[in-house]
């Protein structure tokens, strides 16, 4: 049925286009706009046309907040992807395994603060629980300041996203496997294949998509990633976990320097929707996968 | 055409609700509110300004006062500019004096009150010399509020009385108490530097005291480099206390308030911080006795030996606000004799003549006689000078004091960092 009038579907679209207006594209223009000025926030802001750009591209601690969130990534794809692969294919090889599922999916329903103060007492190098049982093991050439030193710091956070991640990862693909039809399962049963030859074989196979979509969700949150090393480091020691995010949130907010905020926060627009088109061109070309 | 009419009338409409929505409406009764910005006044205090908002109120017949509260981080970065710069800006806002001021009163945000806070009365509640330190450019810029020493030793005393070490009172008696620890096996310094501000205050102060306050101040100022050799010579001193094994190693990598938990906790000697530990111990660990001496001669330093680091605090009155006498009214109401004292109670003590100090707790009174007594006053990093220089400095520090980076290197790539900005 077509429209008696022609203003009736941009009247229909109006609201809609308002609330994107005001919430998405404006926000978007205003912080593109500010990004070319000198703005402390209270002074009127001085157009200085690309500079911030130039600037953030010879920051250093910037430029590494890139290589901490691609190492923080790759760690990532396998402590929580590969490993949330892995408890979902353990956990439907076996009947009755609703309390595994639940203590698996559990750290993913806890606010990340929350978690992340609670394993900062965990992880204190002082009074934490991890040095004192240590310790108390006879292991204390094993105590270690875990978030204080560079060379453990990034890597600890990745264990710790990846204990709270990988459940999410297992929810996902356990709930693919569910998805696959009984007769196939049962078949290579017959077969004689392992529970591993089916999860390899089978399972993982005809889950593609979805394993596509978590390594997607896993590049586009770990660019992202805030909470975390906002509470656990703080981009410390030395700006060693530095991610984009949090550096951002220093520039701006500790630092006032709103208009080069904005440049890195407009880098940081076009490195995260960069991805997904890279991820979108990539996916489209390979189409041909059953869907189950 | 009628259908173009109808869709300017539509668009019309739109954006004529959308200004209504977004309250492009202009209230009558604006003129008679004042508005105070402040960070959280906590739930002690806080009584007492809704006490002297509701006595002023009832004096001003049709005024309303009203407290724009918000989170301290919040505020002190972008929440005040958000204020500064909304279509209901503030009359007085909290503020600290130091570069702050001296910003707000150039972006004409902080007004000249010295003809006003005479004339109103308020002047007189203040003790003599509480108003040094808040001018801008020769002129009162802020209402008093608070001056807070940020950087004296609080020592453990029980721990201090167990050793027999007697407060230091020179750098080569610090290290000398600081060995005997160390041989206990005891940590002499704990700080929690997680934030970058708290050896950035401790490091400032000894930066100071070694390179002199000038020199200090100027090069916060951008005006002389970061990596001179009297700037190099004065992060060796912080940074050999680590390297003596003298501070605790997770310095880099615990919160300021986990530092302090571990001092009450008898885990370290000494903790450098400012003087609301007082507040938290009262909180915290009423049973822990402690005392402070304020950082200790350092032989051969170009700066004041008895300096001392502190930070002003106050309430400066918007140069773009018409109710100047109102804002003034309102603070002789807050700051009365009444009200002071439980402003006090609440942890706060003002700089007024009825707070005389036998009415305070022994610590917060020797405080006050170290900043009545202090000929030198040195600003924090973060307070007193442009932001991303001070997180320049706060991060060299943190390098030099965590081994990571000798003080040479550190402050040569803090210079790098100041080169860049503007």
């Amino acid at each position: 049925m077509k429209p008696t009038a022609r203003w009736i579907p941009y009247f229909l679209v109006a609201p809609a286009f308002l609330i994107f207006s005001i919430a998405i594209l404006g926000p978007i223009l205003a912080t593109f706009g500010l990004s070319l000025t000198d703005w402390d926030g209270f002074s009127t802001p001085s157009f200085v046309g690309f500079e911030n750009f130039v600037r953030a591209f010879q920051d250093k601690i910037y430029m590494n907040s890139y290589w901490h969130a691609g190492v923080y990534i790759a760690a990532t794809l396998i402590l929580e992807v590969a490993i949330g692969l892995l408890l979902a294919g353990l956990v439907s090889a076996k009947r009755n395994t609703t309390f595994y599922r639940v203590a698996f999916f559990t750290p993913v329903m806890l606010p990340l603060v929350v978690i992340s103060v609670l394993w900062s007492f965990l992880l204190n190098p002082d009074l934490g629980i991890l040095n004192r049982l240590l310790g108390q093991i006879g292991l204390e050439s094993w105590q270690h300041i875990w978030l204080g030193d560079q060379s453990t710091a990034l890597l600890t956070i990745s264990v710790i996203s990846g204990w709270i991640f990988a459940g999410f990862y297992m929810a996902i693909f356990y709930a693919g496997f569910q998805r696959i039809p009984s007769t196939i399962i049962e078949s290579a049963r017959l077969d004689g294949a392992s529970e591993w030859q089916l999860l390899r074989g089978i399972k993982i196979p005809m889950v593609k998509n979805l394993t596509e979509v978590a390594i997607l969700l896993c590049f586009t949150g770990g660019i992202q990633v805030f909470d975390l090393v906002y509470v656990l480091t703080n981009g410390g020691p030395y700006d060693t976990t530095q991610v984009p995010t949090t550096y951002l949130v220093r520039v701006v907010f500790r630092d006032q320097q709103m208009g080069y905020g904005s440049a890195l926060a407009v880098i940081l627009t076009l490195v995260v929707v960069t991805i997904g088109l890279i991820y979108n061109k990539v996916r489209t070309k390979d189409d041909a996968v059953v869907e189950y | 055409m009628f259908k173009g009419k109808k869709l300017v009338a539509v668009i019309a409409s739109s954006l004529l609700g959308l200004a209504v929505i977004t309250g492009c409406s202009k209230s009558d009764s604006a003129d008679k509110i004042l508005r105070i910005a402040t960070p959280s006044l906590g739930e002690k205090e806080l009584p007492v300004w809704e006490a002297a908002k509701a006595s002023y109120e009832a004096a001003h017949e049709g005024w309303t006062v009203q407290f724009i509260q918000q989170d301290d981080d919040l505020y002190s970065t972008v929440g005040l500019p958000t204020l500064l710069n909304g279509k209901n800006s503030p009359d007085a806002y909290f503020e600290w004096a130091g570069a702050r001021l001296d910003q707000r009163v150039a972006e004409g945000y902080a007004a000249d009150i010295s003809g006003d806070i005479e004339s109103s009365g308020l002047k007189d509640l203040f003790n003599d010399g509480a108003f040094a330190g808040y001018e801008s450019g020769g002129k009162l810029s802020m209402i008093p509020r608070t001056r807070d020493v940020t950087n004296v030793l609080w020592y453990n005393v029980d721990m201090f009385t167990k050793f027999g070490v007697t407060p230091p009172k020179t750098w080569d008696e610090l290290n000398a108490a600081c060995a005997k620890f160390k041989a206990a096996k005891i940590n002499c310094f704990v700080q929690g530097n997680k934030d970058l501000w708290t050896v950035g205050n401790w490091g400032g102060h000894i930066l100071s005291r070694v390179a002199g306050e000038a020199l200090y101040a100027e090069t916060l100022q951008k005006k002389k480099p970061m990596n001179g050799p009297e700037f190099v010579k004065g992060l060796t001193v912080l940074a050999d206390l680590a390297k003596n094994g003298y501070v605790n190693e997770s310095v880099n990598s615990i919160a300021d308030n986990e530092a302090a938990s571990q001092f009450f906790q008898g885990k370290a000697a000494f903790h450098p911080i400012g003087s609301w530990l007082i507040g938290t111990q009262q909180g915290e660990a009423p049973k822990f006795k402690m005392d402070f001496i304020n950082l200790p001669a350092i032989s051969g330093g170009a700066g004041d030996q008895n300096s001392i680091m502190a930070v002003y605090t106050g309430y400066a009155v918007n140069a773009k606000s018409s109710k100047k006498t109102e804002v003034m009214d309102f603070f002789k109401e807050l700051y009365n004799a009444e009200n002071a004292k439980k402003i006090a109670d609440a942890g706060t003590v003002l700089l007024l003549k009825s707070l005389a100090s036998g009415t305070l707790d022994p610590l917060t009174a020797k405080i006050n006689a170290l900043l009545d007594g202090a000929t030198v006053v040195v600003a924090p990093p973060d307070t007193g000078f442009e932001l991303p220089v001070a997180d320049a400095l706060n991060a060299a520090q943190a390098e030099a004091i965590g081994g990571k980076s000798t003080p040479q290197a550190a402050l040569d790539a803090a210079q790098e960092k100041v080169a860049a900005l503007k």
